[in-house]
């Protein structure tokens, strides 16, 4: 009797069971593989982890502060090499030496982070920051907040003595403004920590040069440039 | 007889058994035929997990693509048509000698000791292809044109990618034999058209790319440094001569190359491999 039952039965139940394990480990299979790849996908556009992603904030300022950061430091490279006035000399040297040491900073965070140390070509500047202003040159580039242009940039390497050293104080101030911009924004909204705290010192010190550049431009007979 | 009977009888009874499965298995067989249904499922589940693979890999290159990193030194592997040469870095000749370099555009081997200002430039006039190749190794990234080729749209374009562009500069390249030809320390790559896609893929594959250029966050600007960008030492159309200096930043005499003349006593090197680079 049982000889009999077990053949007549167990085609069939065998076949059920090894259909339920094959689609019970495919699904699995797919699971894990979708899963596997979200995280890839995740893990590698910077999301998945503590490192921000190319859209974030903490990314945008970065770059964008490390771009901004090297004209100031050529800015302040010319008065400190060529200006014939020593308290100018040194402020230069001070913005120069601690905007390049911090644009390392930013680089190899963005290294750390895996993304661009400089923002992509196809991708305009300011992205990250609500309510930005960019400004655009005769050429129609567009320039972050307080960038000189490169006429300017021409006009300020022509120059020499006391204009020299006036235009300098005058296009480092409106530098400083736009910088302030940007640095203040980040301090509130970026997600890290470390990036809101350089931020903040950035918005701080700009702020404390702002007010001095304004009074040297004043006490060297100038204004400074008009908006 | 009669165990062979008995054995007989359960033998019997097991072919009888036997053959019942046989007959069992063929119905069942006969019934459902090949398993279609469970076939078709897996299939399905299969190219589903093939999809989100591809959609995950498609992701991650398109956003790593031309993202320099460890695990991608060189981006611009991807890119069809780079040229790539291995130089040296480091090797300097004075303001007054020439290069006799192995490339037109050269993006690599002994160079000015002063760099041209590579703060986002466009050059109008073409400039001292010595002067050129020192800003490569700092990590900047020269777009070379044919003046007589690239005017007008195309021109706009090309300057739009460098006008105040941190780690750019532009100049013509009079005799280039393409329209344009992008540098960067140790790449090369020509085109015919300022929209063709591979220049910005070429841009972010190797400007500052920490792996590929041999001075990470050497400077661009040129304060005090001899080069002045509003007037920069003018390019020089006529080829080296024999008294150039050769790809391997020797001075003739010293160099090996078969234009050097046999001179009995090596002209006064210059360049010197182990010149700290600035």
């Amino acid at each position: 009797m049982t000889d009999q039952d077990t053949p007549s039965t167990a085609p069939s139940s065998s076949g059920g069971r090894s259909t339920l394990v094959y689609v019970a480990a495919a699904v699995v299979v797919l699971l894990v593989g979708a899963a596997a790849g979200m995280l890839i996908t995740l893990a590698a556009v910077g999301g998945g982890d503590d490192n921000p992603g190319p859209d974030s904030i903490d990314v945008g300022f970065s770059q964008d502060m490390r771009v901004h950061h090297l004209q100031a430091i050529t800015l302040a490279g010319m008065a400190r090499d060529r200006s014939e006035d020593t308290e100018v000399r040194q402020l230069a040297f001070d913005i120069e030496s601690t905007q390049l040491d911090q644009s390392g900073q930013l680089s190899g965070w963005l290294t750390v982070w895996g993304q661009p140390t400089l923002s992509p070509p196809d991708q305009p500047h300011m992205r990250w920051m609500a309510g930005a202003h960019t400004h655009s040159d005769t050429t129609g580039v567009d320039l972050m907040p307080g960038m000189a242009t490169s006429e300017e940039l021409m006009k300020l390497r022509a120059l020499k003595g006391t204009e020299f050293t006036v235009y300098f104080l005058q296009l480092m101030l409106r530098h400083h403004e736009g910088g302030l911009e940007m640095a203040s924004y980040a301090a509130d909204h970026a997600r890290l920590g470390y990036v809101r705290n350089l931020a903040q010192k950035i918005a701080s010190g700009q702020q404390a040069e702002v007010t001095l550049l304004t009074s040297m431009i004043k006490a060297r007979g100038a204004q400074p440039l008009p908006n | 007889m009669a165990s062979g009977t008995k054995k007989k009888g359960p033998q019997g009874g097991k072919g009888g058994g036997k053959n019942a499965v046989k007959a069992a298995r063929s119905t069942v067989v006969t019934k459902k035929g090949p398993p279609w249904a469970l076939i078709a499922g897996i299939t399905a589940i299969v190219l589903l997990a093939g999809g989100v693979f591809t959609y995950a890999f498609l992701q991650v290159s398109d956003a790593q693509k031309f993202i320099a990193s460890e695990d991608n030194k060189d981006p611009s592997e991807s890119i069809q048509g780079v040229v790539k040469v291995q130089y040296a870095s480091g090797q300097h000749v004075q303001s007054t000698q020439r290069v006799a370099y192995d490339q037109s555009p050269p993006f690599g081997g002994p160079h000015d000791g002063v760099w041209a200002d590579c703060t986002g430039i466009v050059y109008p006039s073409a400039v001292r292809t010595e002067n050129m190749v020192h800003a490569l190794e700092h990590g900047s990234v020269w777009i070379a044109y044919n003046p007589d080729k690239v005017q007008g749209a195309a021109l706009d374009k090309l300057k739009s990618k460098v006008e105040g562009t941190a780690y750019m500069l532009m100049s013509p390249y009079p005799g280039l034999d393409r329209p344009i030809s992008l540098q960067s320390w140790g790449h090369q790559l020509k085109l015919d058209s300022a929209d063709d896609e591979r220049i910005d893929q070429f841009i972010k594959s190797l400007r500052t790319n920490n792996y590929q250029n041999p001075e990470p966050g050497g400077r661009c600007d040129s304060n005090q440094t001899g080069f002045d960008p509003a007037t920069p030492p003018p390019f020089v159309a006529e080829k080296p001569g024999a008294d150039a200096v050769g790809m391997d930043g020797k001075a003739p005499g010293a160099s090996t190359a078969p234009s050097a003349p046999a001179a009995s006593t090596p002209a006064a090197p210059t360049t010197s491999a182990a010149q700290p680079s600035q």
